[in-house]
């Protein structure tokens, strides 16, 4: 018995002497809007190179930026762009953060399906979202929506470390301006859009590739004499949808090896595909396959 | 009228018993109609999913498809890495309170940090095990972080219930044994150990239970959202059941319905199975006791 238990703690020390040998593991975390292309991309690049693993977690821009400032990560993935205080906070500890941009996102606003609104301004949407701001049913728009409960616009947003929610609230708030208190906030792009979808009255915001069918995607026009433009990775690519943004990864100083690889691998034409594919605008139109 | 006729008043409490009697019993069976409707409910909607690739397949196409391999074994590891870390230390202990430790503030001090280690929210456990273990002890984010994490979060569970299966050996058994002439260490060895055997296996079988099911304390400490290979030593990342069952439920768009609920009932299948093994495991050695 005793023999026995000294051969299992043995042999499971020698087993696990320690990190894998050979292969090389690149850590990356952060946006959640990221993550799901971040995992695809760890996929793909499997079969591109089998001796690096890269491992991917989620948790939002602000948890892979600080987790790239404590340099537990190789790469951290942002759905904005790294604020002066984080830059600054980076180099203290000694890490020059060096930045890329991977793609880029529509943030579509989303509501029900029975919902018949054609369109919406920034400035409505703002009237909307904001603190204090004019818009709170639905009636007020000129349209009934089925369902809604007096016609109340249930607002649907993101936990506040969450760059869609500091986006959003950049491109459409405006710097002076504060969400209004009693918002929904979601933990994640997907649900958002899956409470959307359960609740007649709401509108939400959310990454253009959490499209579903059972949620219908708003026209957004930039000002009252601007066409409406409905977001796809056209608009998104050209700047003409006005609530597209870029999207990041930032590294730990000049890659290097095998991440100054995976990052090429990333901005090549097959990485970028990989973006297409999962509904964001990749960073120049592609060639046809 | 004999004195032992039944009063009306006999009558009144005997239906006041037979009324408490039943609420009590309802209240025991309001217990187990959660237990029932979670592993029906589970069952059903997780069961068609189950298949032989789903248990031992990569997953592909975006977590979409494929199967849950990497976060299966990542479970097994942890779970097992954990239990290497802390039953020795919550035995040893264990033993050192209940054997050797005098009466004094010291040991009172001592058994108030385990209550109080016990009560601590595992998100705090979390926190600690990404400050000492990531960064200070600089295991990165690793399963050999993760799972000293978890072994310092359950520590507690195995502490207190070695104590109590220590304390359930009669006095007499040691002192017959030092009248002997046996030291401390062999009385321990001899006699107590083997008459607690099953009690200490019950503590391992709680701590495996919760430590397979918890999310907080791996996710900032060594789980990831995704891996494209399987760990190969406790200085890897690793992807946990636990943690895929929010990320599939909450974060990843396009996953079949049943996906959830066929991971959900792949980690609560594990949990049962080593309770089981546990059990049966106890239940045999208890069948060698003499007493």
């Amino acid at each position: 018995m005793r023999t026995a238990c000294v051969v299992l703690c043995l042999s499971v020390l020698v087993a696990c002497g320690g990190r894998s040998g050979s292969r090389k593991a690149i850590q990356n975390k952060g946006s959640d809007t990221l993550v799901n292309v971040a995992q695809t991309w760890a996929e793909e690049y499997k079969k591109v190179n089998p001796n690096v693993a890269v491992a991917v977690s989620g948790g939002g821009t602000g948890t892979g930026l600080s987790a790239l400032i404590n340099g537990t990560v190789d790469i951290a993935n942002a759905s904005r762009k790294m604020e002066p205080k984080e830059i600054e906070l980076a180099r203290k500890h000694g890490i020059e953060p060096v930045e890329f941009i991977v793609g880029y996102d529509a943030l579509a606003v989303y509501v029900h399906a029975k919902n018949p609104l054609p369109s919406l301004t920034m400035a409505k949407l703002a009237e909307i979202y904001a603190d204090g701001g004019s818009i709170s049913r639905w009636d007020q728009l000129g349209v009934d929506v089925p369902d809604a409960k007096d016609s109340k616009i249930v607002l649907v947003s993101r936990q506040n470390n969450s760059g869609t929610y500091a986006y959003f609230k950049e491109a459409v708030l405006g710097k002076d301006r504060e969400y209004r208190m009693g918002t929904l906030d979601m933990h994640g792009s997907k649900d958002v859009v899956d409470l959307v979808h359960k609740t007649p009255g709401a509108i939400g915001y959310s990454g253009l590739a959490y499209h579903t069918d059972e949620v219908r995607m708003i026209p957004i026009a930039k000002d009252d004499d601007s066409p409406a433009i409905i977001p796809c990775e056209k608009t998104a690519l050209d700047q003409s949808y006005p609530i597209a943004r870029p999207l990041f990864m930032y590294s730990r100083g000049q890659p290097e090896g095998e991440v100054k690889a995976y990052l090429d691998w990333i901005l090549s034409d097959a990485g970028q595909r990989v973006i297409a594919d999962r509904g964001y605008a990749p960073v120049r139109p592609l060639p046809e396959k | 009228m004999s004195q032992f006729t039944a009063t009306p008043r006999n009558h009144r409490q005997h239906r006041r018993q037979s009324v408490v009697k039943a609420i009590f019993l309802l209240m025991t069976v309001l217990l187990i109609v959660p237990v029932l409707l979670i592993l029906t409910f589970l069952i059903v909607k997780g069961a068609p999913v189950l298949s032989f690739e789903f248990l031992f397949a990569m997953p592909e196409n975006g977590m979409t498809a494929g199967g849950i391999l990497p976060a299966l074994v990542g479970t097994v590891w942890l779970v097992t890495v954990a239990l290497l870390a802390s039953v020795p230390v919550g035995v040893a202990a264990a033993i050192y309170l209940s054997e050797y430790a005098p009466d004094n503030w010291l040991t009172r001090a001592i058994n108030l940090a385990i209550i109080n280690l016990a009560g601590v929210p595992s998100i705090v456990h979390a926190l600690f095990g990404v400050g000492a273990f990531v960064l200070f002890f600089k295991f990165g984010t690793s399963i050999l972080a993760a799972s000293l994490t978890l072994a310092i979060m359950t520590l507690p569970v195995v502490i207190v219930s070695t104590l109590e299966a220590l304390r359930s050996v009669p006095q007499a058994f040691r002192e017959a044994c030092w009248n002997m002439g046996a030291t401390r260490w062999q009385t321990i060895r001899k006699v107590v150990l083997p008459n607690s055997v099953s009690g200490i296996l019950t503590g391992v079988i709680l701590e495996v239970s919760r430590t397979a099911g918890e999310t907080a304390p791996i996710m900032f400490t060594g789980a990831a959202f995704f891996l494209p290979f399987l760990p190969q030593g406790v200085l890897d990342q690793t992807m946990a059941l636990s943690l895929h069952l929010f990320v599939i439920s909450t974060q990843v768009p396009g996953v079949p319905e049943g996906f959830p609920y066929g991971v959900a009932l792949v980690l609560i299948s594990l949990v049962l199975l080593m309770n089981a093994i546990s059990i049966g495991f106890r239940t045999w050695l208890r069948g060698r006791k003499k007493w």
